[in-house]
């Protein structure tokens, strides 16, 4: 087996990185070893949102240039703005063609509103997350209701309310919460493993419930001009239900991002899926890879669980396998490694630097911070020190940045995958 | 200001000062608990849980193994679901000093503790799980106990029967009139609210923060706190107590308790002004799993869940600072006596294994002083939830429906009492915690009748968040259930959520590599980068 590119990790740097590889006409393939971040993800890119002091930042890419790009080790800082405004509009673009439409403030982020009711600055979101288009309820004295589909237990519209009435966005508003019932499905509770967001979503995409639900809303939301629901209207058919819902009751709806599942990050991990497979790239799902051989800082092949002594080599590599949670950094008692190659990593050895006192501390975490070396051009080095030029690492896997305490982890994602693809049809055609 | 009267104040709501409640309520007398955070929040569930046979002891302190297997026998009996009767095993390894293993035997048949020896090979069948190289086995009554369980019965117990407790309540002073204690003075940090308790008798059982009560009254009592440190480890690789056949040492037992194993237990002698900020260091943590995997070699190959430290009350009952004099076994104070302090009482020293008998020596002088003639019953009347024997799971599913996985879980933490639990109820339906199996309505339960102020409380009464995941979802579902069930108010769970997770946090920190920083990554992710739960203010410094 002989490809141009070879992507181990299918999660949005990989995805973003294999699109752009194929739609120049590369023979890619992503080795994908499970469920990437997009199922616990919000749903939004988020492209910066925190100063280091927590203050929000409003206008992401101008706070890049000049802020974060001239620190020099930051992912942002290897791409380059035009990189970063490049790959973000690719992005969009991809997903408008599978018919996932993404809505940005321009130049400006816009706020999300969480689960706990907690406003957060993002840069690109679905249509149907809360957005700068609540300004219309900031005219008059409007009603927001917060709904639950009764029996549903990640989430409880009293929480986000609390946080949202504190809010000085939402102080023009009244915020009542209330549920929505459909009897018709009270038996899926029985079962004490379903009824998460995925099940209600599968309800929700079957239109013939939609008037039902529809006239359930509008029933709980004692004429509210907003209406704000977990995000599970739809996952397969979501475009379509969501503008039929609209319609049905007159309302104007916000999807909330839940707990894991993420219906909003399933929508783009599908939309991403299908449009790299309508490109005529392979995704090999549930495969591990499990090493492979570098010679003269050259990564010859690689090679994996399922494929056993069979060697899968490829002109170019991309190691986008993600941080810890998704095993591309492994902590042992008190060493991190990189487990697929053993590259070089940015991390402290003493374990207790790892970490932050408190939880919530406002700093963060260290951990987090941690990650595989990389030159310029996202090139690590190998055990010798040699830096392995036909290898790319993108996304999570990258040291120096904090996805959470930043707001930027869509945005590295996105970039830095774009930035590889870009090197990679580079070399093909020299 | 508030203000209560009483026969018999008690403070500090471990396993010793429930017990006192119990046992006065059981004589008619009228008896009052304050606690300063929870029920078994201190010592009491902060140990490894094991129902001591005796045999740990009885080679050097025959007093504690006689004592203990008193109670043990008395503990299977009253408090069933409190207890697995798992048995225990005493395994010599080859690097151990063989003679230890004949002397324990003698020891204990000397102090009545049924003990047999085992061939290795009978030995491995019982536990295969075991170190094949271990040259010779003991087998013992032990078994395990859960702490949270048996203190928080206690309480039910009494507080069905007319007593009253109050969780989260510090003791600001002791209210004298002239030499004698009359009452206390409290602050409720969940109301934000001074109130007054007065009573003919105070008795101090607050285990090691007794120095500092015995302080308000006027009395000197020196205690010398030692250190205790244990490890979880995820999934239960034992069934049967595994305990190392030497001269007591750092890491040398094994304890199955739920859904986990705990390896126990290091010593250190701490200062007292430290006792209120207790970390476990790196070394305990290296000596408890190297020491672990000795007895059982699976120890190595699987994920350590968290690491935590209890406080061992030892008391000084000399007065002598420099220690020599300290007492392992139970100390029974009678101030009037001592200090010419009327009302004032202190029990300290003992371990949990001895509660009942520290709660049955206490209220015998409550009694003489109140001039009540009632005789102790805590040895016959079993805690509610252990009233019968416990029902086969098969006839509750076949009434509700509900999966055995369920079921099972709740009868083994609530006993008999999962018959005002599992009811017909679409609440049953909805699990919360995945890990340990808790339905919406558990916890409906535990809010409504278990003294349940937070979701740390809860945890302590259903083992919400103490499974592989620690807390990931099923938290921020218990904090919307406190809203649900008018617990609490939407702003008040919102800290409470947090608290629980900087809890949560204290004991993940130690232990934070493998699994257990990927699992912090994703909880971090969801609470910090999904909710934003950091960013929500503070609230305004009540609790």
């Amino acid at each position: 087996m002989n490809y141009d590119c070879l992507i181990i990790g299918g999660g949005i740097s990989g995805l973003t990185c294999g699109i752009k590889c194929v739609s120049e006409g590369l023979r890619c393939g992503i080795l994908s070893s499970g469920m990437s971040a997009l199922h616990f993800s919000s749903g939004s890119i988020d492209l910066y949102g925190y100063h280091t002091n927590r203050k929000i930042v409003y206008q992401p890419l101008d706070y890049i240039e000049r802020l974060i790009i001239p620190e020099g080790r930051h992912p942002y800082s290897k791409c380059g703005i035009d990189m970063i405004r490049e790959g973000i509009s690719f992005f969009s673009e991809t997903l408008e063609k599978e018919g996932l439409v993404l809505y940005h403030n321009n130049d400006y982020n816009h706020f999300h509103v969480s689960t706990m009711g907690t406003v957060k600055p993002t840069y690109l979101s679905q249509r149907s997350v809360f957005n700068d288009s609540i300004k219309e309820g900031f005219k008059k004295r409007s009603k927001i209701a917060i709904l639950n589909f009764s029996g549903f237990r990640d989430f409880y519209p009293e929480l986000a309310a609390e946080n949202l009435r504190k809010n000085s966005l939402f102080s023009l508003f009244d915020i009542i919460t209330g549920e929505i019932e459909l009897p018709l499905f009270r038996r899926t509770e029985k079962n004490p493993h379903e009824f998460r967001s995925m099940d209600i979503a599968r309800i929700f995409d079957s239109e013939k419930y939609l008037p039902g639900i529809a006239n359930q809303i509008v029933n709980a939301s004692g004429g509210a001009l907003f209406v704000g629901l977990p995000a599970f209207i739809g996952i397969n058919n979501f475009t379509r239900i969501y503008q039929r819902l609209s319609e049905l009751t007159g309302m104007l709806i916000y999807e909330i991002p839940t707990l894991p599942p993420s219906i909003l990050g399933m929508r783009i991990d599908d939309a991403l899926k299908s449009r790299f497979a309508a490109l005529g790239g392979e995704f090999i799902a549930g495969d591990t890879v499990n090493g492979g051989e570098i010679v003269n800082g050259v990564l010859d092949h690689i090679h994996t669980e399922n494929h056993g002594s069979t060697r899968l080599r490829s002109k170019f590599f991309v190691l986008s396998s993600g941080s810890f949670f998704s095993r591309g950094l492994v902590s042992e008692f008190n060493m991190i490694r990189e487990p697929v190659f053993n590259l070089k990593v940015a991390a402290s050895e003493d374990r207790r630097e790892w970490y932050s006192p408190s939880f919530f501390q406002k700093e963060s975490h260290p951990f987090l911070e941690y990650g595989v070396v990389t030159n310029n051009t996202l090139n690590p080095e190998d055990t010798q020190g040699a830096t392995v030029e036909n290898l790319f690492c993108t996304g999570a896997i990258l040291p120096h940045y904090n996805p959470i305490r930043e707001g930027c982890g869509g945005g590295v994602a996105i970039s830095t995958g774009y930035f590889a693809a870009k090197k990679i049809i580079e070399g093909c055609r020299s | 200001m508030n203000y209560i009267e009483t026969q018999a104040i008690i403070i500090g709501g471990g396993a010793t000062g429930a017990g006192t409640l119990r046992d006065l309520t059981l004589r008619g007398i009228n008896s009052v608990l304050i606690e300063k955070n929870d029920i078994a929040s201190g010592t009491t569930g902060r140990n490894h849980g094991l129902l001591h046979s005796g045999a740990r002891y009885a080679v050097k302190d025959l007093e504690s193994a006689t004592e203990c297997i008193a109670e043990n026998r008395i503990l299977k009996k009253i408090a069933r679901h409190c207890v697995e009767d798992t048995g225990g095993l005493f395994v010599t390894l080859p690097e151990d000093d063989p003679s230890y293993h004949g002397k324990l035997l003698a020891s204990c048949k000397f102090a009545g503790i049924p003990a047999h020896e085992l061939s290795t090979k009978e030995a491995l069948a019982l536990e295969p799980n075991l170190n094949p190289d271990i040259l010779s086995a003991i087998r013992v009554p032990d078994g395990t106990i859960d702490p949270f369980r048996l203190a928080s019965a206690n309480v039910l117990d009494s507080t069905e029967r007319g007593g009253r407790i109050f969780t989260h309540c510090d003791v600001k002073s002791l209210i004298k009139e002239g030499s004698a204690v009359k009452g206390v003075q409290c602050y409720d940090r969940v109301k934000g609210m001074d109130f007054e308790i007065r009573g003919d008798i105070v008795v101090n059982a607050a285990g090691v923060w007794g120095q500092h009560i015995c302080g308000l009254a006027g009395v000197e009592l020196k205690m010398f706190p030692s250190k205790g440190s244990m490890v979880i480890i995820d999934y239960r690789i034992n069934n049967i107590v595994v305990n190392r056949c030497r001269v007591p040492a750092d890491g040398d037992i094994i304890v199955p308790g739920d859904t986990v194993s705990i390896i126990g237990t290091t010593s250190k002698k701490i200062e007292y002004n430290e006792i209120e900020r207790l970390i476990v260091d790196d070394d305990e943590i290296e000596v408890l799993l190297a020491d672990g995997e000795k007895l059982i070699p699976h120890v190595s190959k699987t994920r350590v869940l968290r690491a935590y430290c209890g406080v061992r009350p030892l008391v000084d009952i000399s007065g002598d600072i420099k220690g020599r004099d300290i007492s392992r076994g139970i100390v029974l104070v009678d101030h009037e006596e001592r200090d010419s302090t009327g009302g004032f009482i202190t029990i300290a020293g003992g371990k949990l294994m001895t509660y009942r008998l520290m709660a049955e020596m206490t209220a015998n002088l409550v009694a003489k002083k109140l001039k009540v003639k009632k005789k102790c019953s805590t040895h016959r009347i079993p805690l509610p939830g252990s009233e019968k024997k416990i029902q086969p799971m098969k006839q509750i599913k076949k009434f509700t429906g509900i999966p055995g996985s369920v079921t099972g879980s709740t009868l083994y933490r609530h006993g008999q009492r999962v018959h005002n639990i599992l009811t017909k109820d679409r609440k049953n339906y909805g699990l919360i915690c995945e890990c340990e199996m808790v339905t919406a309505g558990e916890i409906e339960y535990a809010l409504k009748n278990l003294n349940v102020k937070d979701i740390v409380d809860l945890r302590r009464r259903t083992r919400i968040g103490m499974g592989p995941c620690q807390g990931e979802l099923c938290s921020y579902r218990a904090a919307g259930l406190f809203v649900e069930f008018e617990a609490a108010g939407a702003k008040d769970a919102n800290i409470m959520l947090k608290d629980f997770l900087e809890e949560r946090w204290k004991g993940i920190k130690p232990i934070l590599w493998g699994d257990s920083l990927r699992e912090t990554e994703f909880t971090y992710w969801i609470y910090q980068g999904l909710f934003g739960l950091g960013d929500i203010p503070e609230g305004d410094g009540k609790k």
